[in-house]
């Protein structure tokens, strides 16, 4: 851990879930594993704020639904309103594992160092969560991915669901962050009407 | 709509190509080319080409998957001529190789190719007569998807890479032929004998010097030929080939390396590259910072510039004696800075590994190697098998440099120590490279250069299933007298390799050359074995690196007689050659 | 003189017409026939006695396994006669990675009286980058002698190359009327550098020194020649 300081990684994703996975993968020691996971239980910091917040379901005035396929999404583009709560119905009809998340470029962009990390370790595969190597855990069982209110991952074939209140304008994206995903196009604008 | 798209030669706004491609039926796409001499402007000097339509490269050919091929090719040459269609899948009598698929196209004559386009991706054509190709006779193909793709571009441009020598590649070849260092300027001399001795020691540079002498070999070979103005899209590097593109786009670059005898390290500086295929075929997107593109190869990349400026789109030739340059911009006219050449590079013992040593004509079974303790880089003690982990180097510990370090997928993770390195797990060498190989490839700036490790299959275009047979194909040369061989043979003397219809075989490449050999097959995928299972990408066009062995599933699944070769032009005109038959019965001794 | 040696010549070239077709079975690229003609030594030698222009120039035609190849080499001291001029017609063919055998004849129009010998030899690229040379002759009075010679190139720079070189003669049946001992005969050694314009053109400037041995040497005096030579050269290296 010399030299990754997941602690401070500013990312809307759950870091500490993160790094609790990567110690103990990693064989790390115990005390680094407490104190990464509280914080973690900490929630959003820094950029995270401006995107907004996790939804009420009574306050839910829009259903959108987004089909995830190998690599794109439908729709490409998605408009909202200031303030406005959205549930998001998400369906993975690929062969791979896919995200949607919501999040600035940047929170996008450290996020994928993040899942890079995850692939490289077998956290993640190409078409798979390994719940083996991700719950590598300190008896929680904490997992990676569900308790982001802001992001979900899904195997193929699986749906889900996040409901989201926009605050402000804001330049947001809305991404899958698997190595090579984001960048060969799948991701779409955030755009406020 | 088919007549529009045949005239977005270069950059089409893919948006447009793909909302008219989807919905598409058995239409019909149909090219002319006329084959001539032309005089074309290379390094201001005027040059004699042999051109497709008046052009190096020739026209884009751009089809729809699906679609019926029709391509009317006229040959105004005194000599014969031909066109392959590099990586199309296709009835062998219309795969363009003289003596294999067809006579070839006599002088006046036209020849009409008529095939289905059974596939999508990036390709190319070029001549497989004589030694036309290298003057001029390359161009790309494109092959739309009936599906929507699994990526997503605002802009594409096909970016055809080349070389280009003032010395007829006759002139070339007669002169290998005669002295095979001929067009090495870059041999150790004197002066460097000094420099080792300063570097390593008397005794060590000593050595270094005997073990090679003992060889008869030199390590600057890399290239065979110096001397090229390299190419991109036909303009060398004052010419400036530029795209254009506005902040924010993502611009797909169609690669092909059309060069005679030149591969190329290929970066864009300030940009990473999200690889989406490799040789037509869909790879996991992976996103790297350099990568290698062999002769004959294809790549295509996703890039997105994201500021109002110039990036140089930068492919130094492997051996380092030169580079092909083209610029990325907002606007016409505009310059990135041009990077600076990176220091030459040298064959080490370790790309010895597979020499044969003494062993003459076509004995070369006995792989003895010969080693200098001194005066070798760490870790190349040991004889590569590339498809081997063990020479991994665990000894970098530094930070995670952008995704800079692969780690091997979960099965080979298992054996390996974490406890010492914290997350910053080492460096893996590409294993696709002899361990301590000096071709090694580094990235410019220190972080993730693409190893043929990291391509796997998008969807797999055949079932997995273990191949029946397994056949060795050893690739053997001498640069001595600039013979180079398959299993010691050169093609003229050697019998055909059969294959079954409808059977798996492996080829099992053993590269015991000190060069590297992008070996093609034609009409055939080598799904190439590099760890991925049933995602092994499927290529046409395979790199085999000196001291290596690289291992390749064939579907036989297309009858008829094919040219399998090194693309290296002279190397496949010196006999690196043979021709594949598959047919529905083997006699029993061609098993 | 001139008239037989133009017309060995001529025997030469028709033996080149005929043979090269008989070569020329497959009309694959990888078995193209190709010429090769070097002169590898053009030089002025200037020393303590008579200078003298001296040649040394070999030829190939042929694929990669079979080539015919011609070598002539000679010494004409300047306003001389000829003092040696040897013309050798052989078969050439790989039998390793850096060998090969040659075989055929050899004529020497001088020193008179002239000599027609068998030639076997080895010649290729030895370990160290050293080209080497072996060559048996058997004359046709019998006498059988044994030539050897050595080079390697030394880089000083790209185009700047140092070569040292070695010749030595030995006879193992003296032949007095072209005034051969048994024993070695002689023992040359060469200094030349270099410079490489063009892979296909370098003139060179250097040292040339021969000895003569033995009863060798001793027919030498007798004739009134120099036993020992050092010369200063300069010549011109050229191939195509």
């Amino acid at each position: 851990m010399r030299s990754m300081n997941w602690g401070t990684t500013k990312t809307f994703f759950t870091a500490g879930t993160l790094a609790v996975a990567l110690l103990a993968f990693a064989g790390g020691a115990a005390d680094r594993v407490n104190a990464a996971g509280k914080h973690g239980a900490g929630g959003h910091h820094g950029a995270a704020a401006a995107i907004g917040k996790p939804g009420k379901a009574s306050k839910v005035t829009r259903t959108i639904v987004v089909t995830m396929r190998d690599n794109f999404y439908e729709p490409e583009s998605i408009s909202v309103k200031p303030g406005e709560t959205i549930r998001f119905k998400i369906t993975n009809k690929g062969e791979f594992l896919h995200e949607f998340g919501l999040g600035t470029a940047a929170m996008h962009a450290a996020h994928q160092k993040e899942m890079l990390v995850m692939m490289e370790h077998g956290m993640i595969e190409a078409d798979r969560i390994n719940h083996e190597r991700m719950k590598m855990d300190h008896g929680d069982g904490m997992k990676m991915s569900h308790d982001d209110p802001n992001s979900i991952l899904l195997e193929p074939g699986k749906s889900g669901e996040i409901i989201w209140t926009f605050s402000k304008r804001a330049k947001l994206e809305f991404a899958c962050n698997i190595p090579g995903h984001y960048e060969s196009g799948m991701m779409g604008e955030i755009k406020f009407r | 709509m088919t007549g529009n798209l045949r005239q977005c030669a270069g950059a089409i706004a893919m948006g447009f190509c793909l909302a008219l491609g989807v919905t598409s039926m058995a239409t019909a796409g149909q090219y002319n080319l006329e084959i001539a001499k032309t005089a074309i402007n290379v390094a201001g000097e005027r040059q004699t080409a042999m051109t497709f339509n008046g052009t190096v490269p020739g026209p884009v050919l751009r089809f729809k998957e699906g679609e019926e091929i029709t391509i009317n090719v006229t040959n105004r040459l005194d000599e014969d001529t031909s066109i392959h269609w590099h990586g199309l899948i296709l009835p062998y009598q219309q795969d363009g190789v003289p003596g294999i698929s067809f006579p070839g196209i006599k002088p006046g004559a036209t020849f009409t190719y008529t095939f289905p386009a059974q596939q999508s991706g990036t390709y190319w054509y070029h001549s497989h007569s004589g030694l036309q190709e290298p003057v001029g006779m390359y161009g790309a193909i494109i092959i739309e998807p009936k599906k929507r793709e699994p990526f997503r571009y605002d802009k594409e441009y096909v970016v055809v890479l080349s070389d280009w020598h003032k010395d007829s590649p006759q002139t070339i070849l007669a002169n290998l032929k005669k002295s095979s260092d001929y067009y090495n300027y870059q041999r150790r001399t004197v002066g460097t004998f000094f420099e080792d001795i300063g570097k390593m020691g008397l005794g060590a540079a000593l050595s270094d010097r005997m073990d090679w002498g003992d060889m008869r070999m030199v390590p600057s070979d890399i290239a065979d030929v110096s001397g090229y103005t390299f190419l991109m899209n036909g303009r060398n590097p004052d010419q400036n080939w530029t795209g254009l593109f506005k902040p924010g786009e993502r611009i797909r670059l169609r690669f092909i390396n059309a060069s005679a005898m030149s591969y190329f390290d290929v970066r864009i500086p300030g940009l990473r590259l999200t690889m989406v295929q490799a040789d037509g075929n869909n790879v996991r997107p992976v996103t790297v910072d350099e990568f290698r593109i062999a002769v004959a190869e294809t790549y295509d990349v996703i890039v997105r510039p994201k500021e109002e400026k110039a990036y140089t789109v930068f492919a130094e030739a492997m051996a380092r004696t030169g580079h092909a340059r083209g610029t990325l911009a907002p606007r016409p006219g505009m310059k990135g800075a041009v990077p600076g050449p990176r220091p030459s590079q040298y064959l080490t013992m370790a790309d010895m590994a597979g020499h044969a040593g003494h062993g003459g004509h076509g004995s070369m079974d006995h792989g003895a190697m010969k080693h200098g303790a001194d005066g070798m880089p760490a870790g190349t003690h040991k004889m590569p098998d590339g498809t081997v982990m063990k020479g991994m180097d665990h000894s970098a510990h530094g930070g995670m440099a952008e995704g800079s370090h692969k780690m091997p997928d979960g099965t080979v993770m298992k054996g390996m120590d974490h406890s010492g390195h914290g997350m910053g797990a080492a460096k893996k060498a590409d294993p696709f490279y002899a361990a301590g190989s000096g071709l090694t490839p580094k990235a410019a700036n220190g972080g993730k250069f693409l190893s043929y490790a990291d391509l796997k299959a998008f969807r797999p275009l055949y079932p997995h299933r273990k191949a029946r047979r397994e056949i060795v194909v050893r690739l053997t040369g001498n640069m001595e007298r600039y013979v180079w061989t398959i299993n010691g043979e050169k093609y003229s003397d050697a019998e055909p390799i059969y294959l079954k219809y409808g059977e798996r075989v492996r080829f099992k490449f053993i590269n015991t050359t000190m060069m590297t050999h992008p070996m093609h097959l034609h009409g055939m995928w080598q799904i190439l074995d590099n760890g991925s299972g049933k995602y092994n990408p499927a290529k046409h066009t395979i790199s085999i690196a000196p001291g290596t062995t690289v291992e390749a599933d064939i579907e036989a699944d297309a009858m008829g007689q094919w040219a399998f070769h090194c693309h290296l032009t002279f190397h496949m005109a010196s006999g690196m050659f043979r021709k594949v038959v598959v047919k529905r019965e083997l006699a029993e001794r061609s098993r | 003189m001139r008239m037989p040696c133009l017309l060995r010549r001529a025997g030469v070239m028709a033996a080149v017409l005929l043979i090269v077709p008989a070569l020329s079975g497959a009309a694959e690229l990888d078995d193209k026939i190709y010429t090769f003609f070097q002169v590898e030594q053009l030089e002025y030698r200037m020393g303590d006695g008579t200078d003298v222009v001296a040649w040394d120039v070999n030829a190939w035609i042929g694929n990669d396994d079979h080539r015919i190849a011609f070598k002539s080499e000679g010494e004409n001291p300047v306003n001389e006669e000829l003092e040696a001029a040897e013309f050798q017609l052989l078969y050439r063919r790989p039998v390793s990675e850096f060998f090969d055998i040659n075989a055929g004849v050899r004529h020497d129009i001088r020193p008179d009286p002239d000599r027609t010998y068998g030639v076997i030899g080895v010649e290729g690229l030895a370990v160290q980058f050293v080209e080497m040379d072996a060559n048996l002759f058997v004359s046709e009075i019998g006498a059988v002698s044994l030539r050897f010679e050595a080079e390697k190139d030394f880089l000083l720079t790209q185009k700047l190359i140092l070569q040292p070189l070695l010749e030595v003669n030995v006879a193992f049946t003296k032949d007095t009327a072209i005034g051969s001992g048994a024993g070695v005969n002689d023992l040359e050694l060469g200094l030349r550098l270099r410079y490489e314009f063009w892979r296909k053109l370098a003139p060179y400037v250097g040292v040339h020194w021969e000895r003569k041995f033995g009863a060798t040497a001793s027919f030498a005096r007798d004739e009134g020649e120099s036993t020992d030579n050092v010369y200063f050269v300069s010549g011109l290296k050229f191939w195509f």
